[in-house]
C-alpha cells in the first residue's frame, strides 16, 4: 500500500456529459412499464372488456330501439353502449396502477430507483404522467373500436350511429380520462399502501364496493350530504364525467333531491383532479419519509 | 470519498449505527467488516439516501447523495442482488437505470459485456440464479462509471472464479483512483482486497485503519514462552497489562508484552527459556476479537485474552 493517492488513469473512460434529468426520469418510466409483461396483459383486457361489453350491450339494445326515438335518444344509446365497460377497465386500470409502484416495493426495485433518483417525488411524478398518458391513449382507442364494434351493431335495432356528434366524443374523451383518473389514485394508493395485494384491495373497493355500501346507507337514510358524499367518491363523479350531456342535460341522470349536488363533466373532472391531488400529496409525503 | 460524521440510526429501541465517524478515501479499497446486525448494510443505505439518518450526516465528494446533479456518476452501488423487479429482462432494467441520466445502450451492453451476463441479458431476472444476480447487481453500479463504488456483499453467491474476479475489479477500480468501500464477511476475503478495513460491531466503529494495524491491534504483543521456570518468569511479568494464558506445564502465552522484554528479563534474571515466539493472528482471530470484545463490554469485564483458543494462532510469518 502506497501513501500516495493514485491520479485516476488516463484509459478511464471520460465521465459521460450526462445527467439525472426529469426527461430522462420520464424516459425510465416508459422503458420500465413496456418491458414488463403485467402492463400488456392488463391493457389487452382493459381493452377486451371495454369492448366486449359494449358489444354484449349494443346486441341486446334492441330493448331501446323505441319507435320514433329522437336522434338524441339514440345518440345517448350509443353513447351508453361504449361507456358501458368503463367501469371494468377502470377495474384494470387501477390494478395496473397499483402494480406499476407495488411491483417495485415488493421485488427491491424501488432500492434501484430511488438510488438513481434520489428525488423520490421527481421518479414518484414521472411514473404518474407515464401510468396516465398510457392509460389515457390505450382505453380512448379501446372506446374508439368500441364505438366503430358498436356501430355496426346497433343499426340492426334501427339505431343509428352519429359519427360527427360533438357530445358522443366528449362521452369518450371523458371515459378515457376517467379510467386515467382511476389508475393514478390506484398508483398512490400503492405507494401509501406498498402491498401489491392491499393496494389492489383498496383500489377494487373504491371503484365497486364503496359505491354499493353508499347505495345501502342511502336506501336507509335520505339526507342529502350523503347524498352528495356518494355524488363525489371516484366511481361516481368518473361516471358523471362521461355523461351523455345535450343543452347541459344528462340523458341519464335520476332526479337529484333538493339542495343535492349534481356534477356536470367538467365539475366532475375537478372532483377527480381533487381525489388524485389529495392522494397523491398523501403519497408524496410518505414516500419522501420512509426508509426504503 | 465518503464522510460519515456522527452518523447514528436508531429503529425503535435499537441502535443500528451508533455515532459512527469514518472516512473511505479514493484509491484505495476499503473493507466493511463486522458481524450480521452490525449495521454495515444500513450505513451503506444511507450514503445512498435510502434511509434517513436518526443523527448526523454522510457526505459522498462533499455533498449529500441526493444533491448531485449526475448521482449515478458520483455513487454505484450494489445493495444486494434483489434490487431488481424479476419480470423485467437484465438489459431492460439497466437500460431503464441509465434512461434516468442519459445513459444510453452503448454503455448497458458495456456493463453486460464487463460482468459476462451477455448469454443471459435479454432474460428475465426472476430466473437468475444467485450468482447471475450479484453479476447483474455489480453491472447496475458500474453504469455510471461512477467515482465511488459501493458494494454490499459482492461476493455472496459467486463461484470461486467470480470472487477472483470480484476482488480483481475491486483493485481495478482503485487503482484508476476510485474509491470502493465494500463489505463482505470473508476475512480472508478482505486479507486479499482490502487495504483498509472498518470494522464495526453492535454499530460501533470498533476500528479504523490500514489491515495490518487492524490486525496487530487486535492482536496486540503476544508471546508464546517455553520454559521448565515458566512460573517464576510469569511473576516477574505480572503486571496490570499482561495477560496470562497457561498452555500446558511449562508453556504460557502472554498478551502485552513484547518478546524482546521477555527475553531480556529472562537473560537479567537468569531464567533458561526453551522457546520464545511473538505470535500473530490470523485476520479471522483478530476480527473475532475485536467484535466478540464489543459484545463482551456491555456484559461487563473486557476479555483477558483466554477466549483465543491456543491452537488459531501461528508463528510469525505463517499467515498472509
Amino acid at each position: 500500500m502506497t501513501a500516495t493517492t493514485p491520479t485516476r488513469h488516463l484509459d478511464r473512460p471520460a465521465p459521460p456529459a450526462s445527467r439525472l434529468s426529469f426527461g430522462g426520469v420520464l424516459r425510465s418510466e416508459w422503458i420500465k412499464l413496456r418491458t414488463l409483461r403485467s402492463t400488456w396483459w392488463c391493457l389487452a383486457v382493459m381493452v377486451a372488456v371495454i369492448v366486449a361489453f359494449g358489444a354484449l350491450f349494443s346486441t341486446s339494445a334492441g330493448f331501446f330501439a323505441l319507435d320514433g326515438a329522437t336522434r338524441e335518444q339514440q345518440q345517448a344509446v350509443v353513447a351508453q353502449s361504449v361507456t358501458v365497460g368503463v367501469v371494468f377497465g377502470q377495474l384494470v386500470a387501477s390494478i395496473l396502477g397499483a402494480l406499476v409502484i407495488t411491483g417495485e416495493f415488493g421485488t427491491g426495485m424501488i432500492r434501484s430507483t430511488f438510488t438513481a433518483v434520489p428525488r423520490r417525488g421527481a421518479a414518484l411524478v414521472a411514473k404518474l404522467i407515464v401510468v396516465a398518458v398510457t392509460l389515457f391513449v390505450v382505453s380512448f382507442i379501446g372506446l374508439v373500436v368500441s364505438l366503430l364494434v358498436n356501430s355496426a351493431i346497433l343499426p340492426l335495432h334501427d339505431i343509428s350511429v352519429d359519427f360527427a356528434d360533438v357530445a358522443l366524443w366528449k362521452t369518450v374523451l371523458g371515459a378515457a380520462v376517467s379510467v386515467a383518473a382511476i389508475g393514478m389514485m390506484a398508483l398512490a394508493l400503492g405507494a401509501i399502501i406498498r402491498n401489491g395485494a392491499g393496494a389492489i384491495a383498496s383500489a377494487v373497493g373504491i371503484v365497486f364496493v364503496l359505491p354499493i355500501v353508499l347505495q345501502l346507507f342511502m336506501t336507509a337514510n335520505d339526507s342529502v350530504w350523503l347524498y352528495n358524499l356518494n355524488e363525489i367518491i371516484p366511481p361516481n363523479a368518473s361516471a358523471r364525467l362521461y355523461d351523455y350531456v345535450v343543452d347541459g342535460r344528462s340523458a341519464t341522470m335520476l332526479p337529484v333531491p333538493e339542495g343535492a349536488w349534481a356534477l356536470e363533466p367538467w365539475t366532475a373532472l375537478l372532483v377527480l383532479a381533487g381525489w388524485v391531488v389529495v392522494l397523491f400529496a398523501v403519497a408524496f409525503a410518505l414516500v419522501k419519509r420512509r426508509d426504503v | 470519498m465518503i464522510e460519515a460524521r456522527n452518523l447514528t440510526k436508531i429503529y425503535g429501541d435499537k441502535r443500528a449505527l451508533d455515532d459512527a465517524t469514518f472516512t473511505v478515501r479514493p484509491g484505495l479499497v476499503t473493507g466493511f467488516l463486522g458481524p450480521n446486525g452490525a449495521g454495515k448494510s444500513t450505513t451503506m443505505r444511507m450514503i445512498v439516501g435510502l434511509d434517513r439518518p436518526t443523527r448526523g450526516s454522510v457526505t459522498v465528494n462533499g455533498k449529500r447523495f441526493a444533491d448531485h446533479a449526475a448521482p449515478l456518476h458520483e455513487v454505484g452501488v450494489l445493495l444486494d442482488a434483489k434490487a431488481v423487479h424479476t419480470g423485467r429482462s437484465a438489459h431492460d432494467h439497466l437500460l431503464a437505470m441509465g434512461a434516468t441520466h442519459g445513459i444510453g445502450k452503448k454503455r448497458v451492453a458495456e456493463v453486460i459485456a464487463l460482468t459476462g451476463l451477455e448469454s443471459v441479458a435479454k432474460k428475465r431476472v426472476g430466473g437468475f440464479s444467485l450468482g447471475m444476480g450479484q453479476r447483474l447487481g455489480i453491472a447496475a453500479a458500474l453504469l455510471g462509471d461512477p467515482a465511488t463504488v459501493i458494494l454490499d456483499e459482492p461476493v455472496n453467491g459467486l463461484d470461486p472464479e467470480g470472487v477472483v474476479w470480484v476482488r480483481t475489479l475491486a483493485r481495478f477500480l482503485a487503482s484508476e483512483g476510485r474509491t470502493v468501500f465494500l463489505s463482505s464477511h470473508l476475512m480472508s476475503e478482505m486479507a486479499q482486497t482490502a487495504d483498509h478495513l472498518i470494522v464495526l460491531g453492535r454499530g460501533k466503529v470498533l476500528a479504523d485503519s490500514p489491515v495490518a494495524d487492524v490486525i496487530s491491534q487486535a492482536s496486540g504483543d503476544a508471546v508464546r514462552v517455553r520454559s521448565p521456570h515458566a512460573d517464576h518468569l510469569v511473576s516477574l511479568l505480572r503486571g496490570p497489562d499482561v495477560a496470562v494464558t497457561a498452555v500446558e506445564p511449562g508453556v504460557v502465552e502472554l498478551r502485552g508484552v513484547t518478546a524482546e522484554r521477555v527475553g531480556d528479563l529472562a537473560a537479567s534474571s537468569g531464567v533458561v527459556l526453551h522457546e520464545l515466539t511473538p505470535l500473530v493472528r490470523s485476520l479471522e482471530d483478530a476480527y473475532m476479537t475485536l467484535t466478540q470484545d464489543s459484545v463482551e463490554y456491555h456484559a461487563g469485564g473486557a476479555a483477558s485474552g483466554n477466549h483465543v483458543a491456543p491452537d488459531t494462532q501461528t508463528p510469525q510469518g505463517a499467515t498472509r
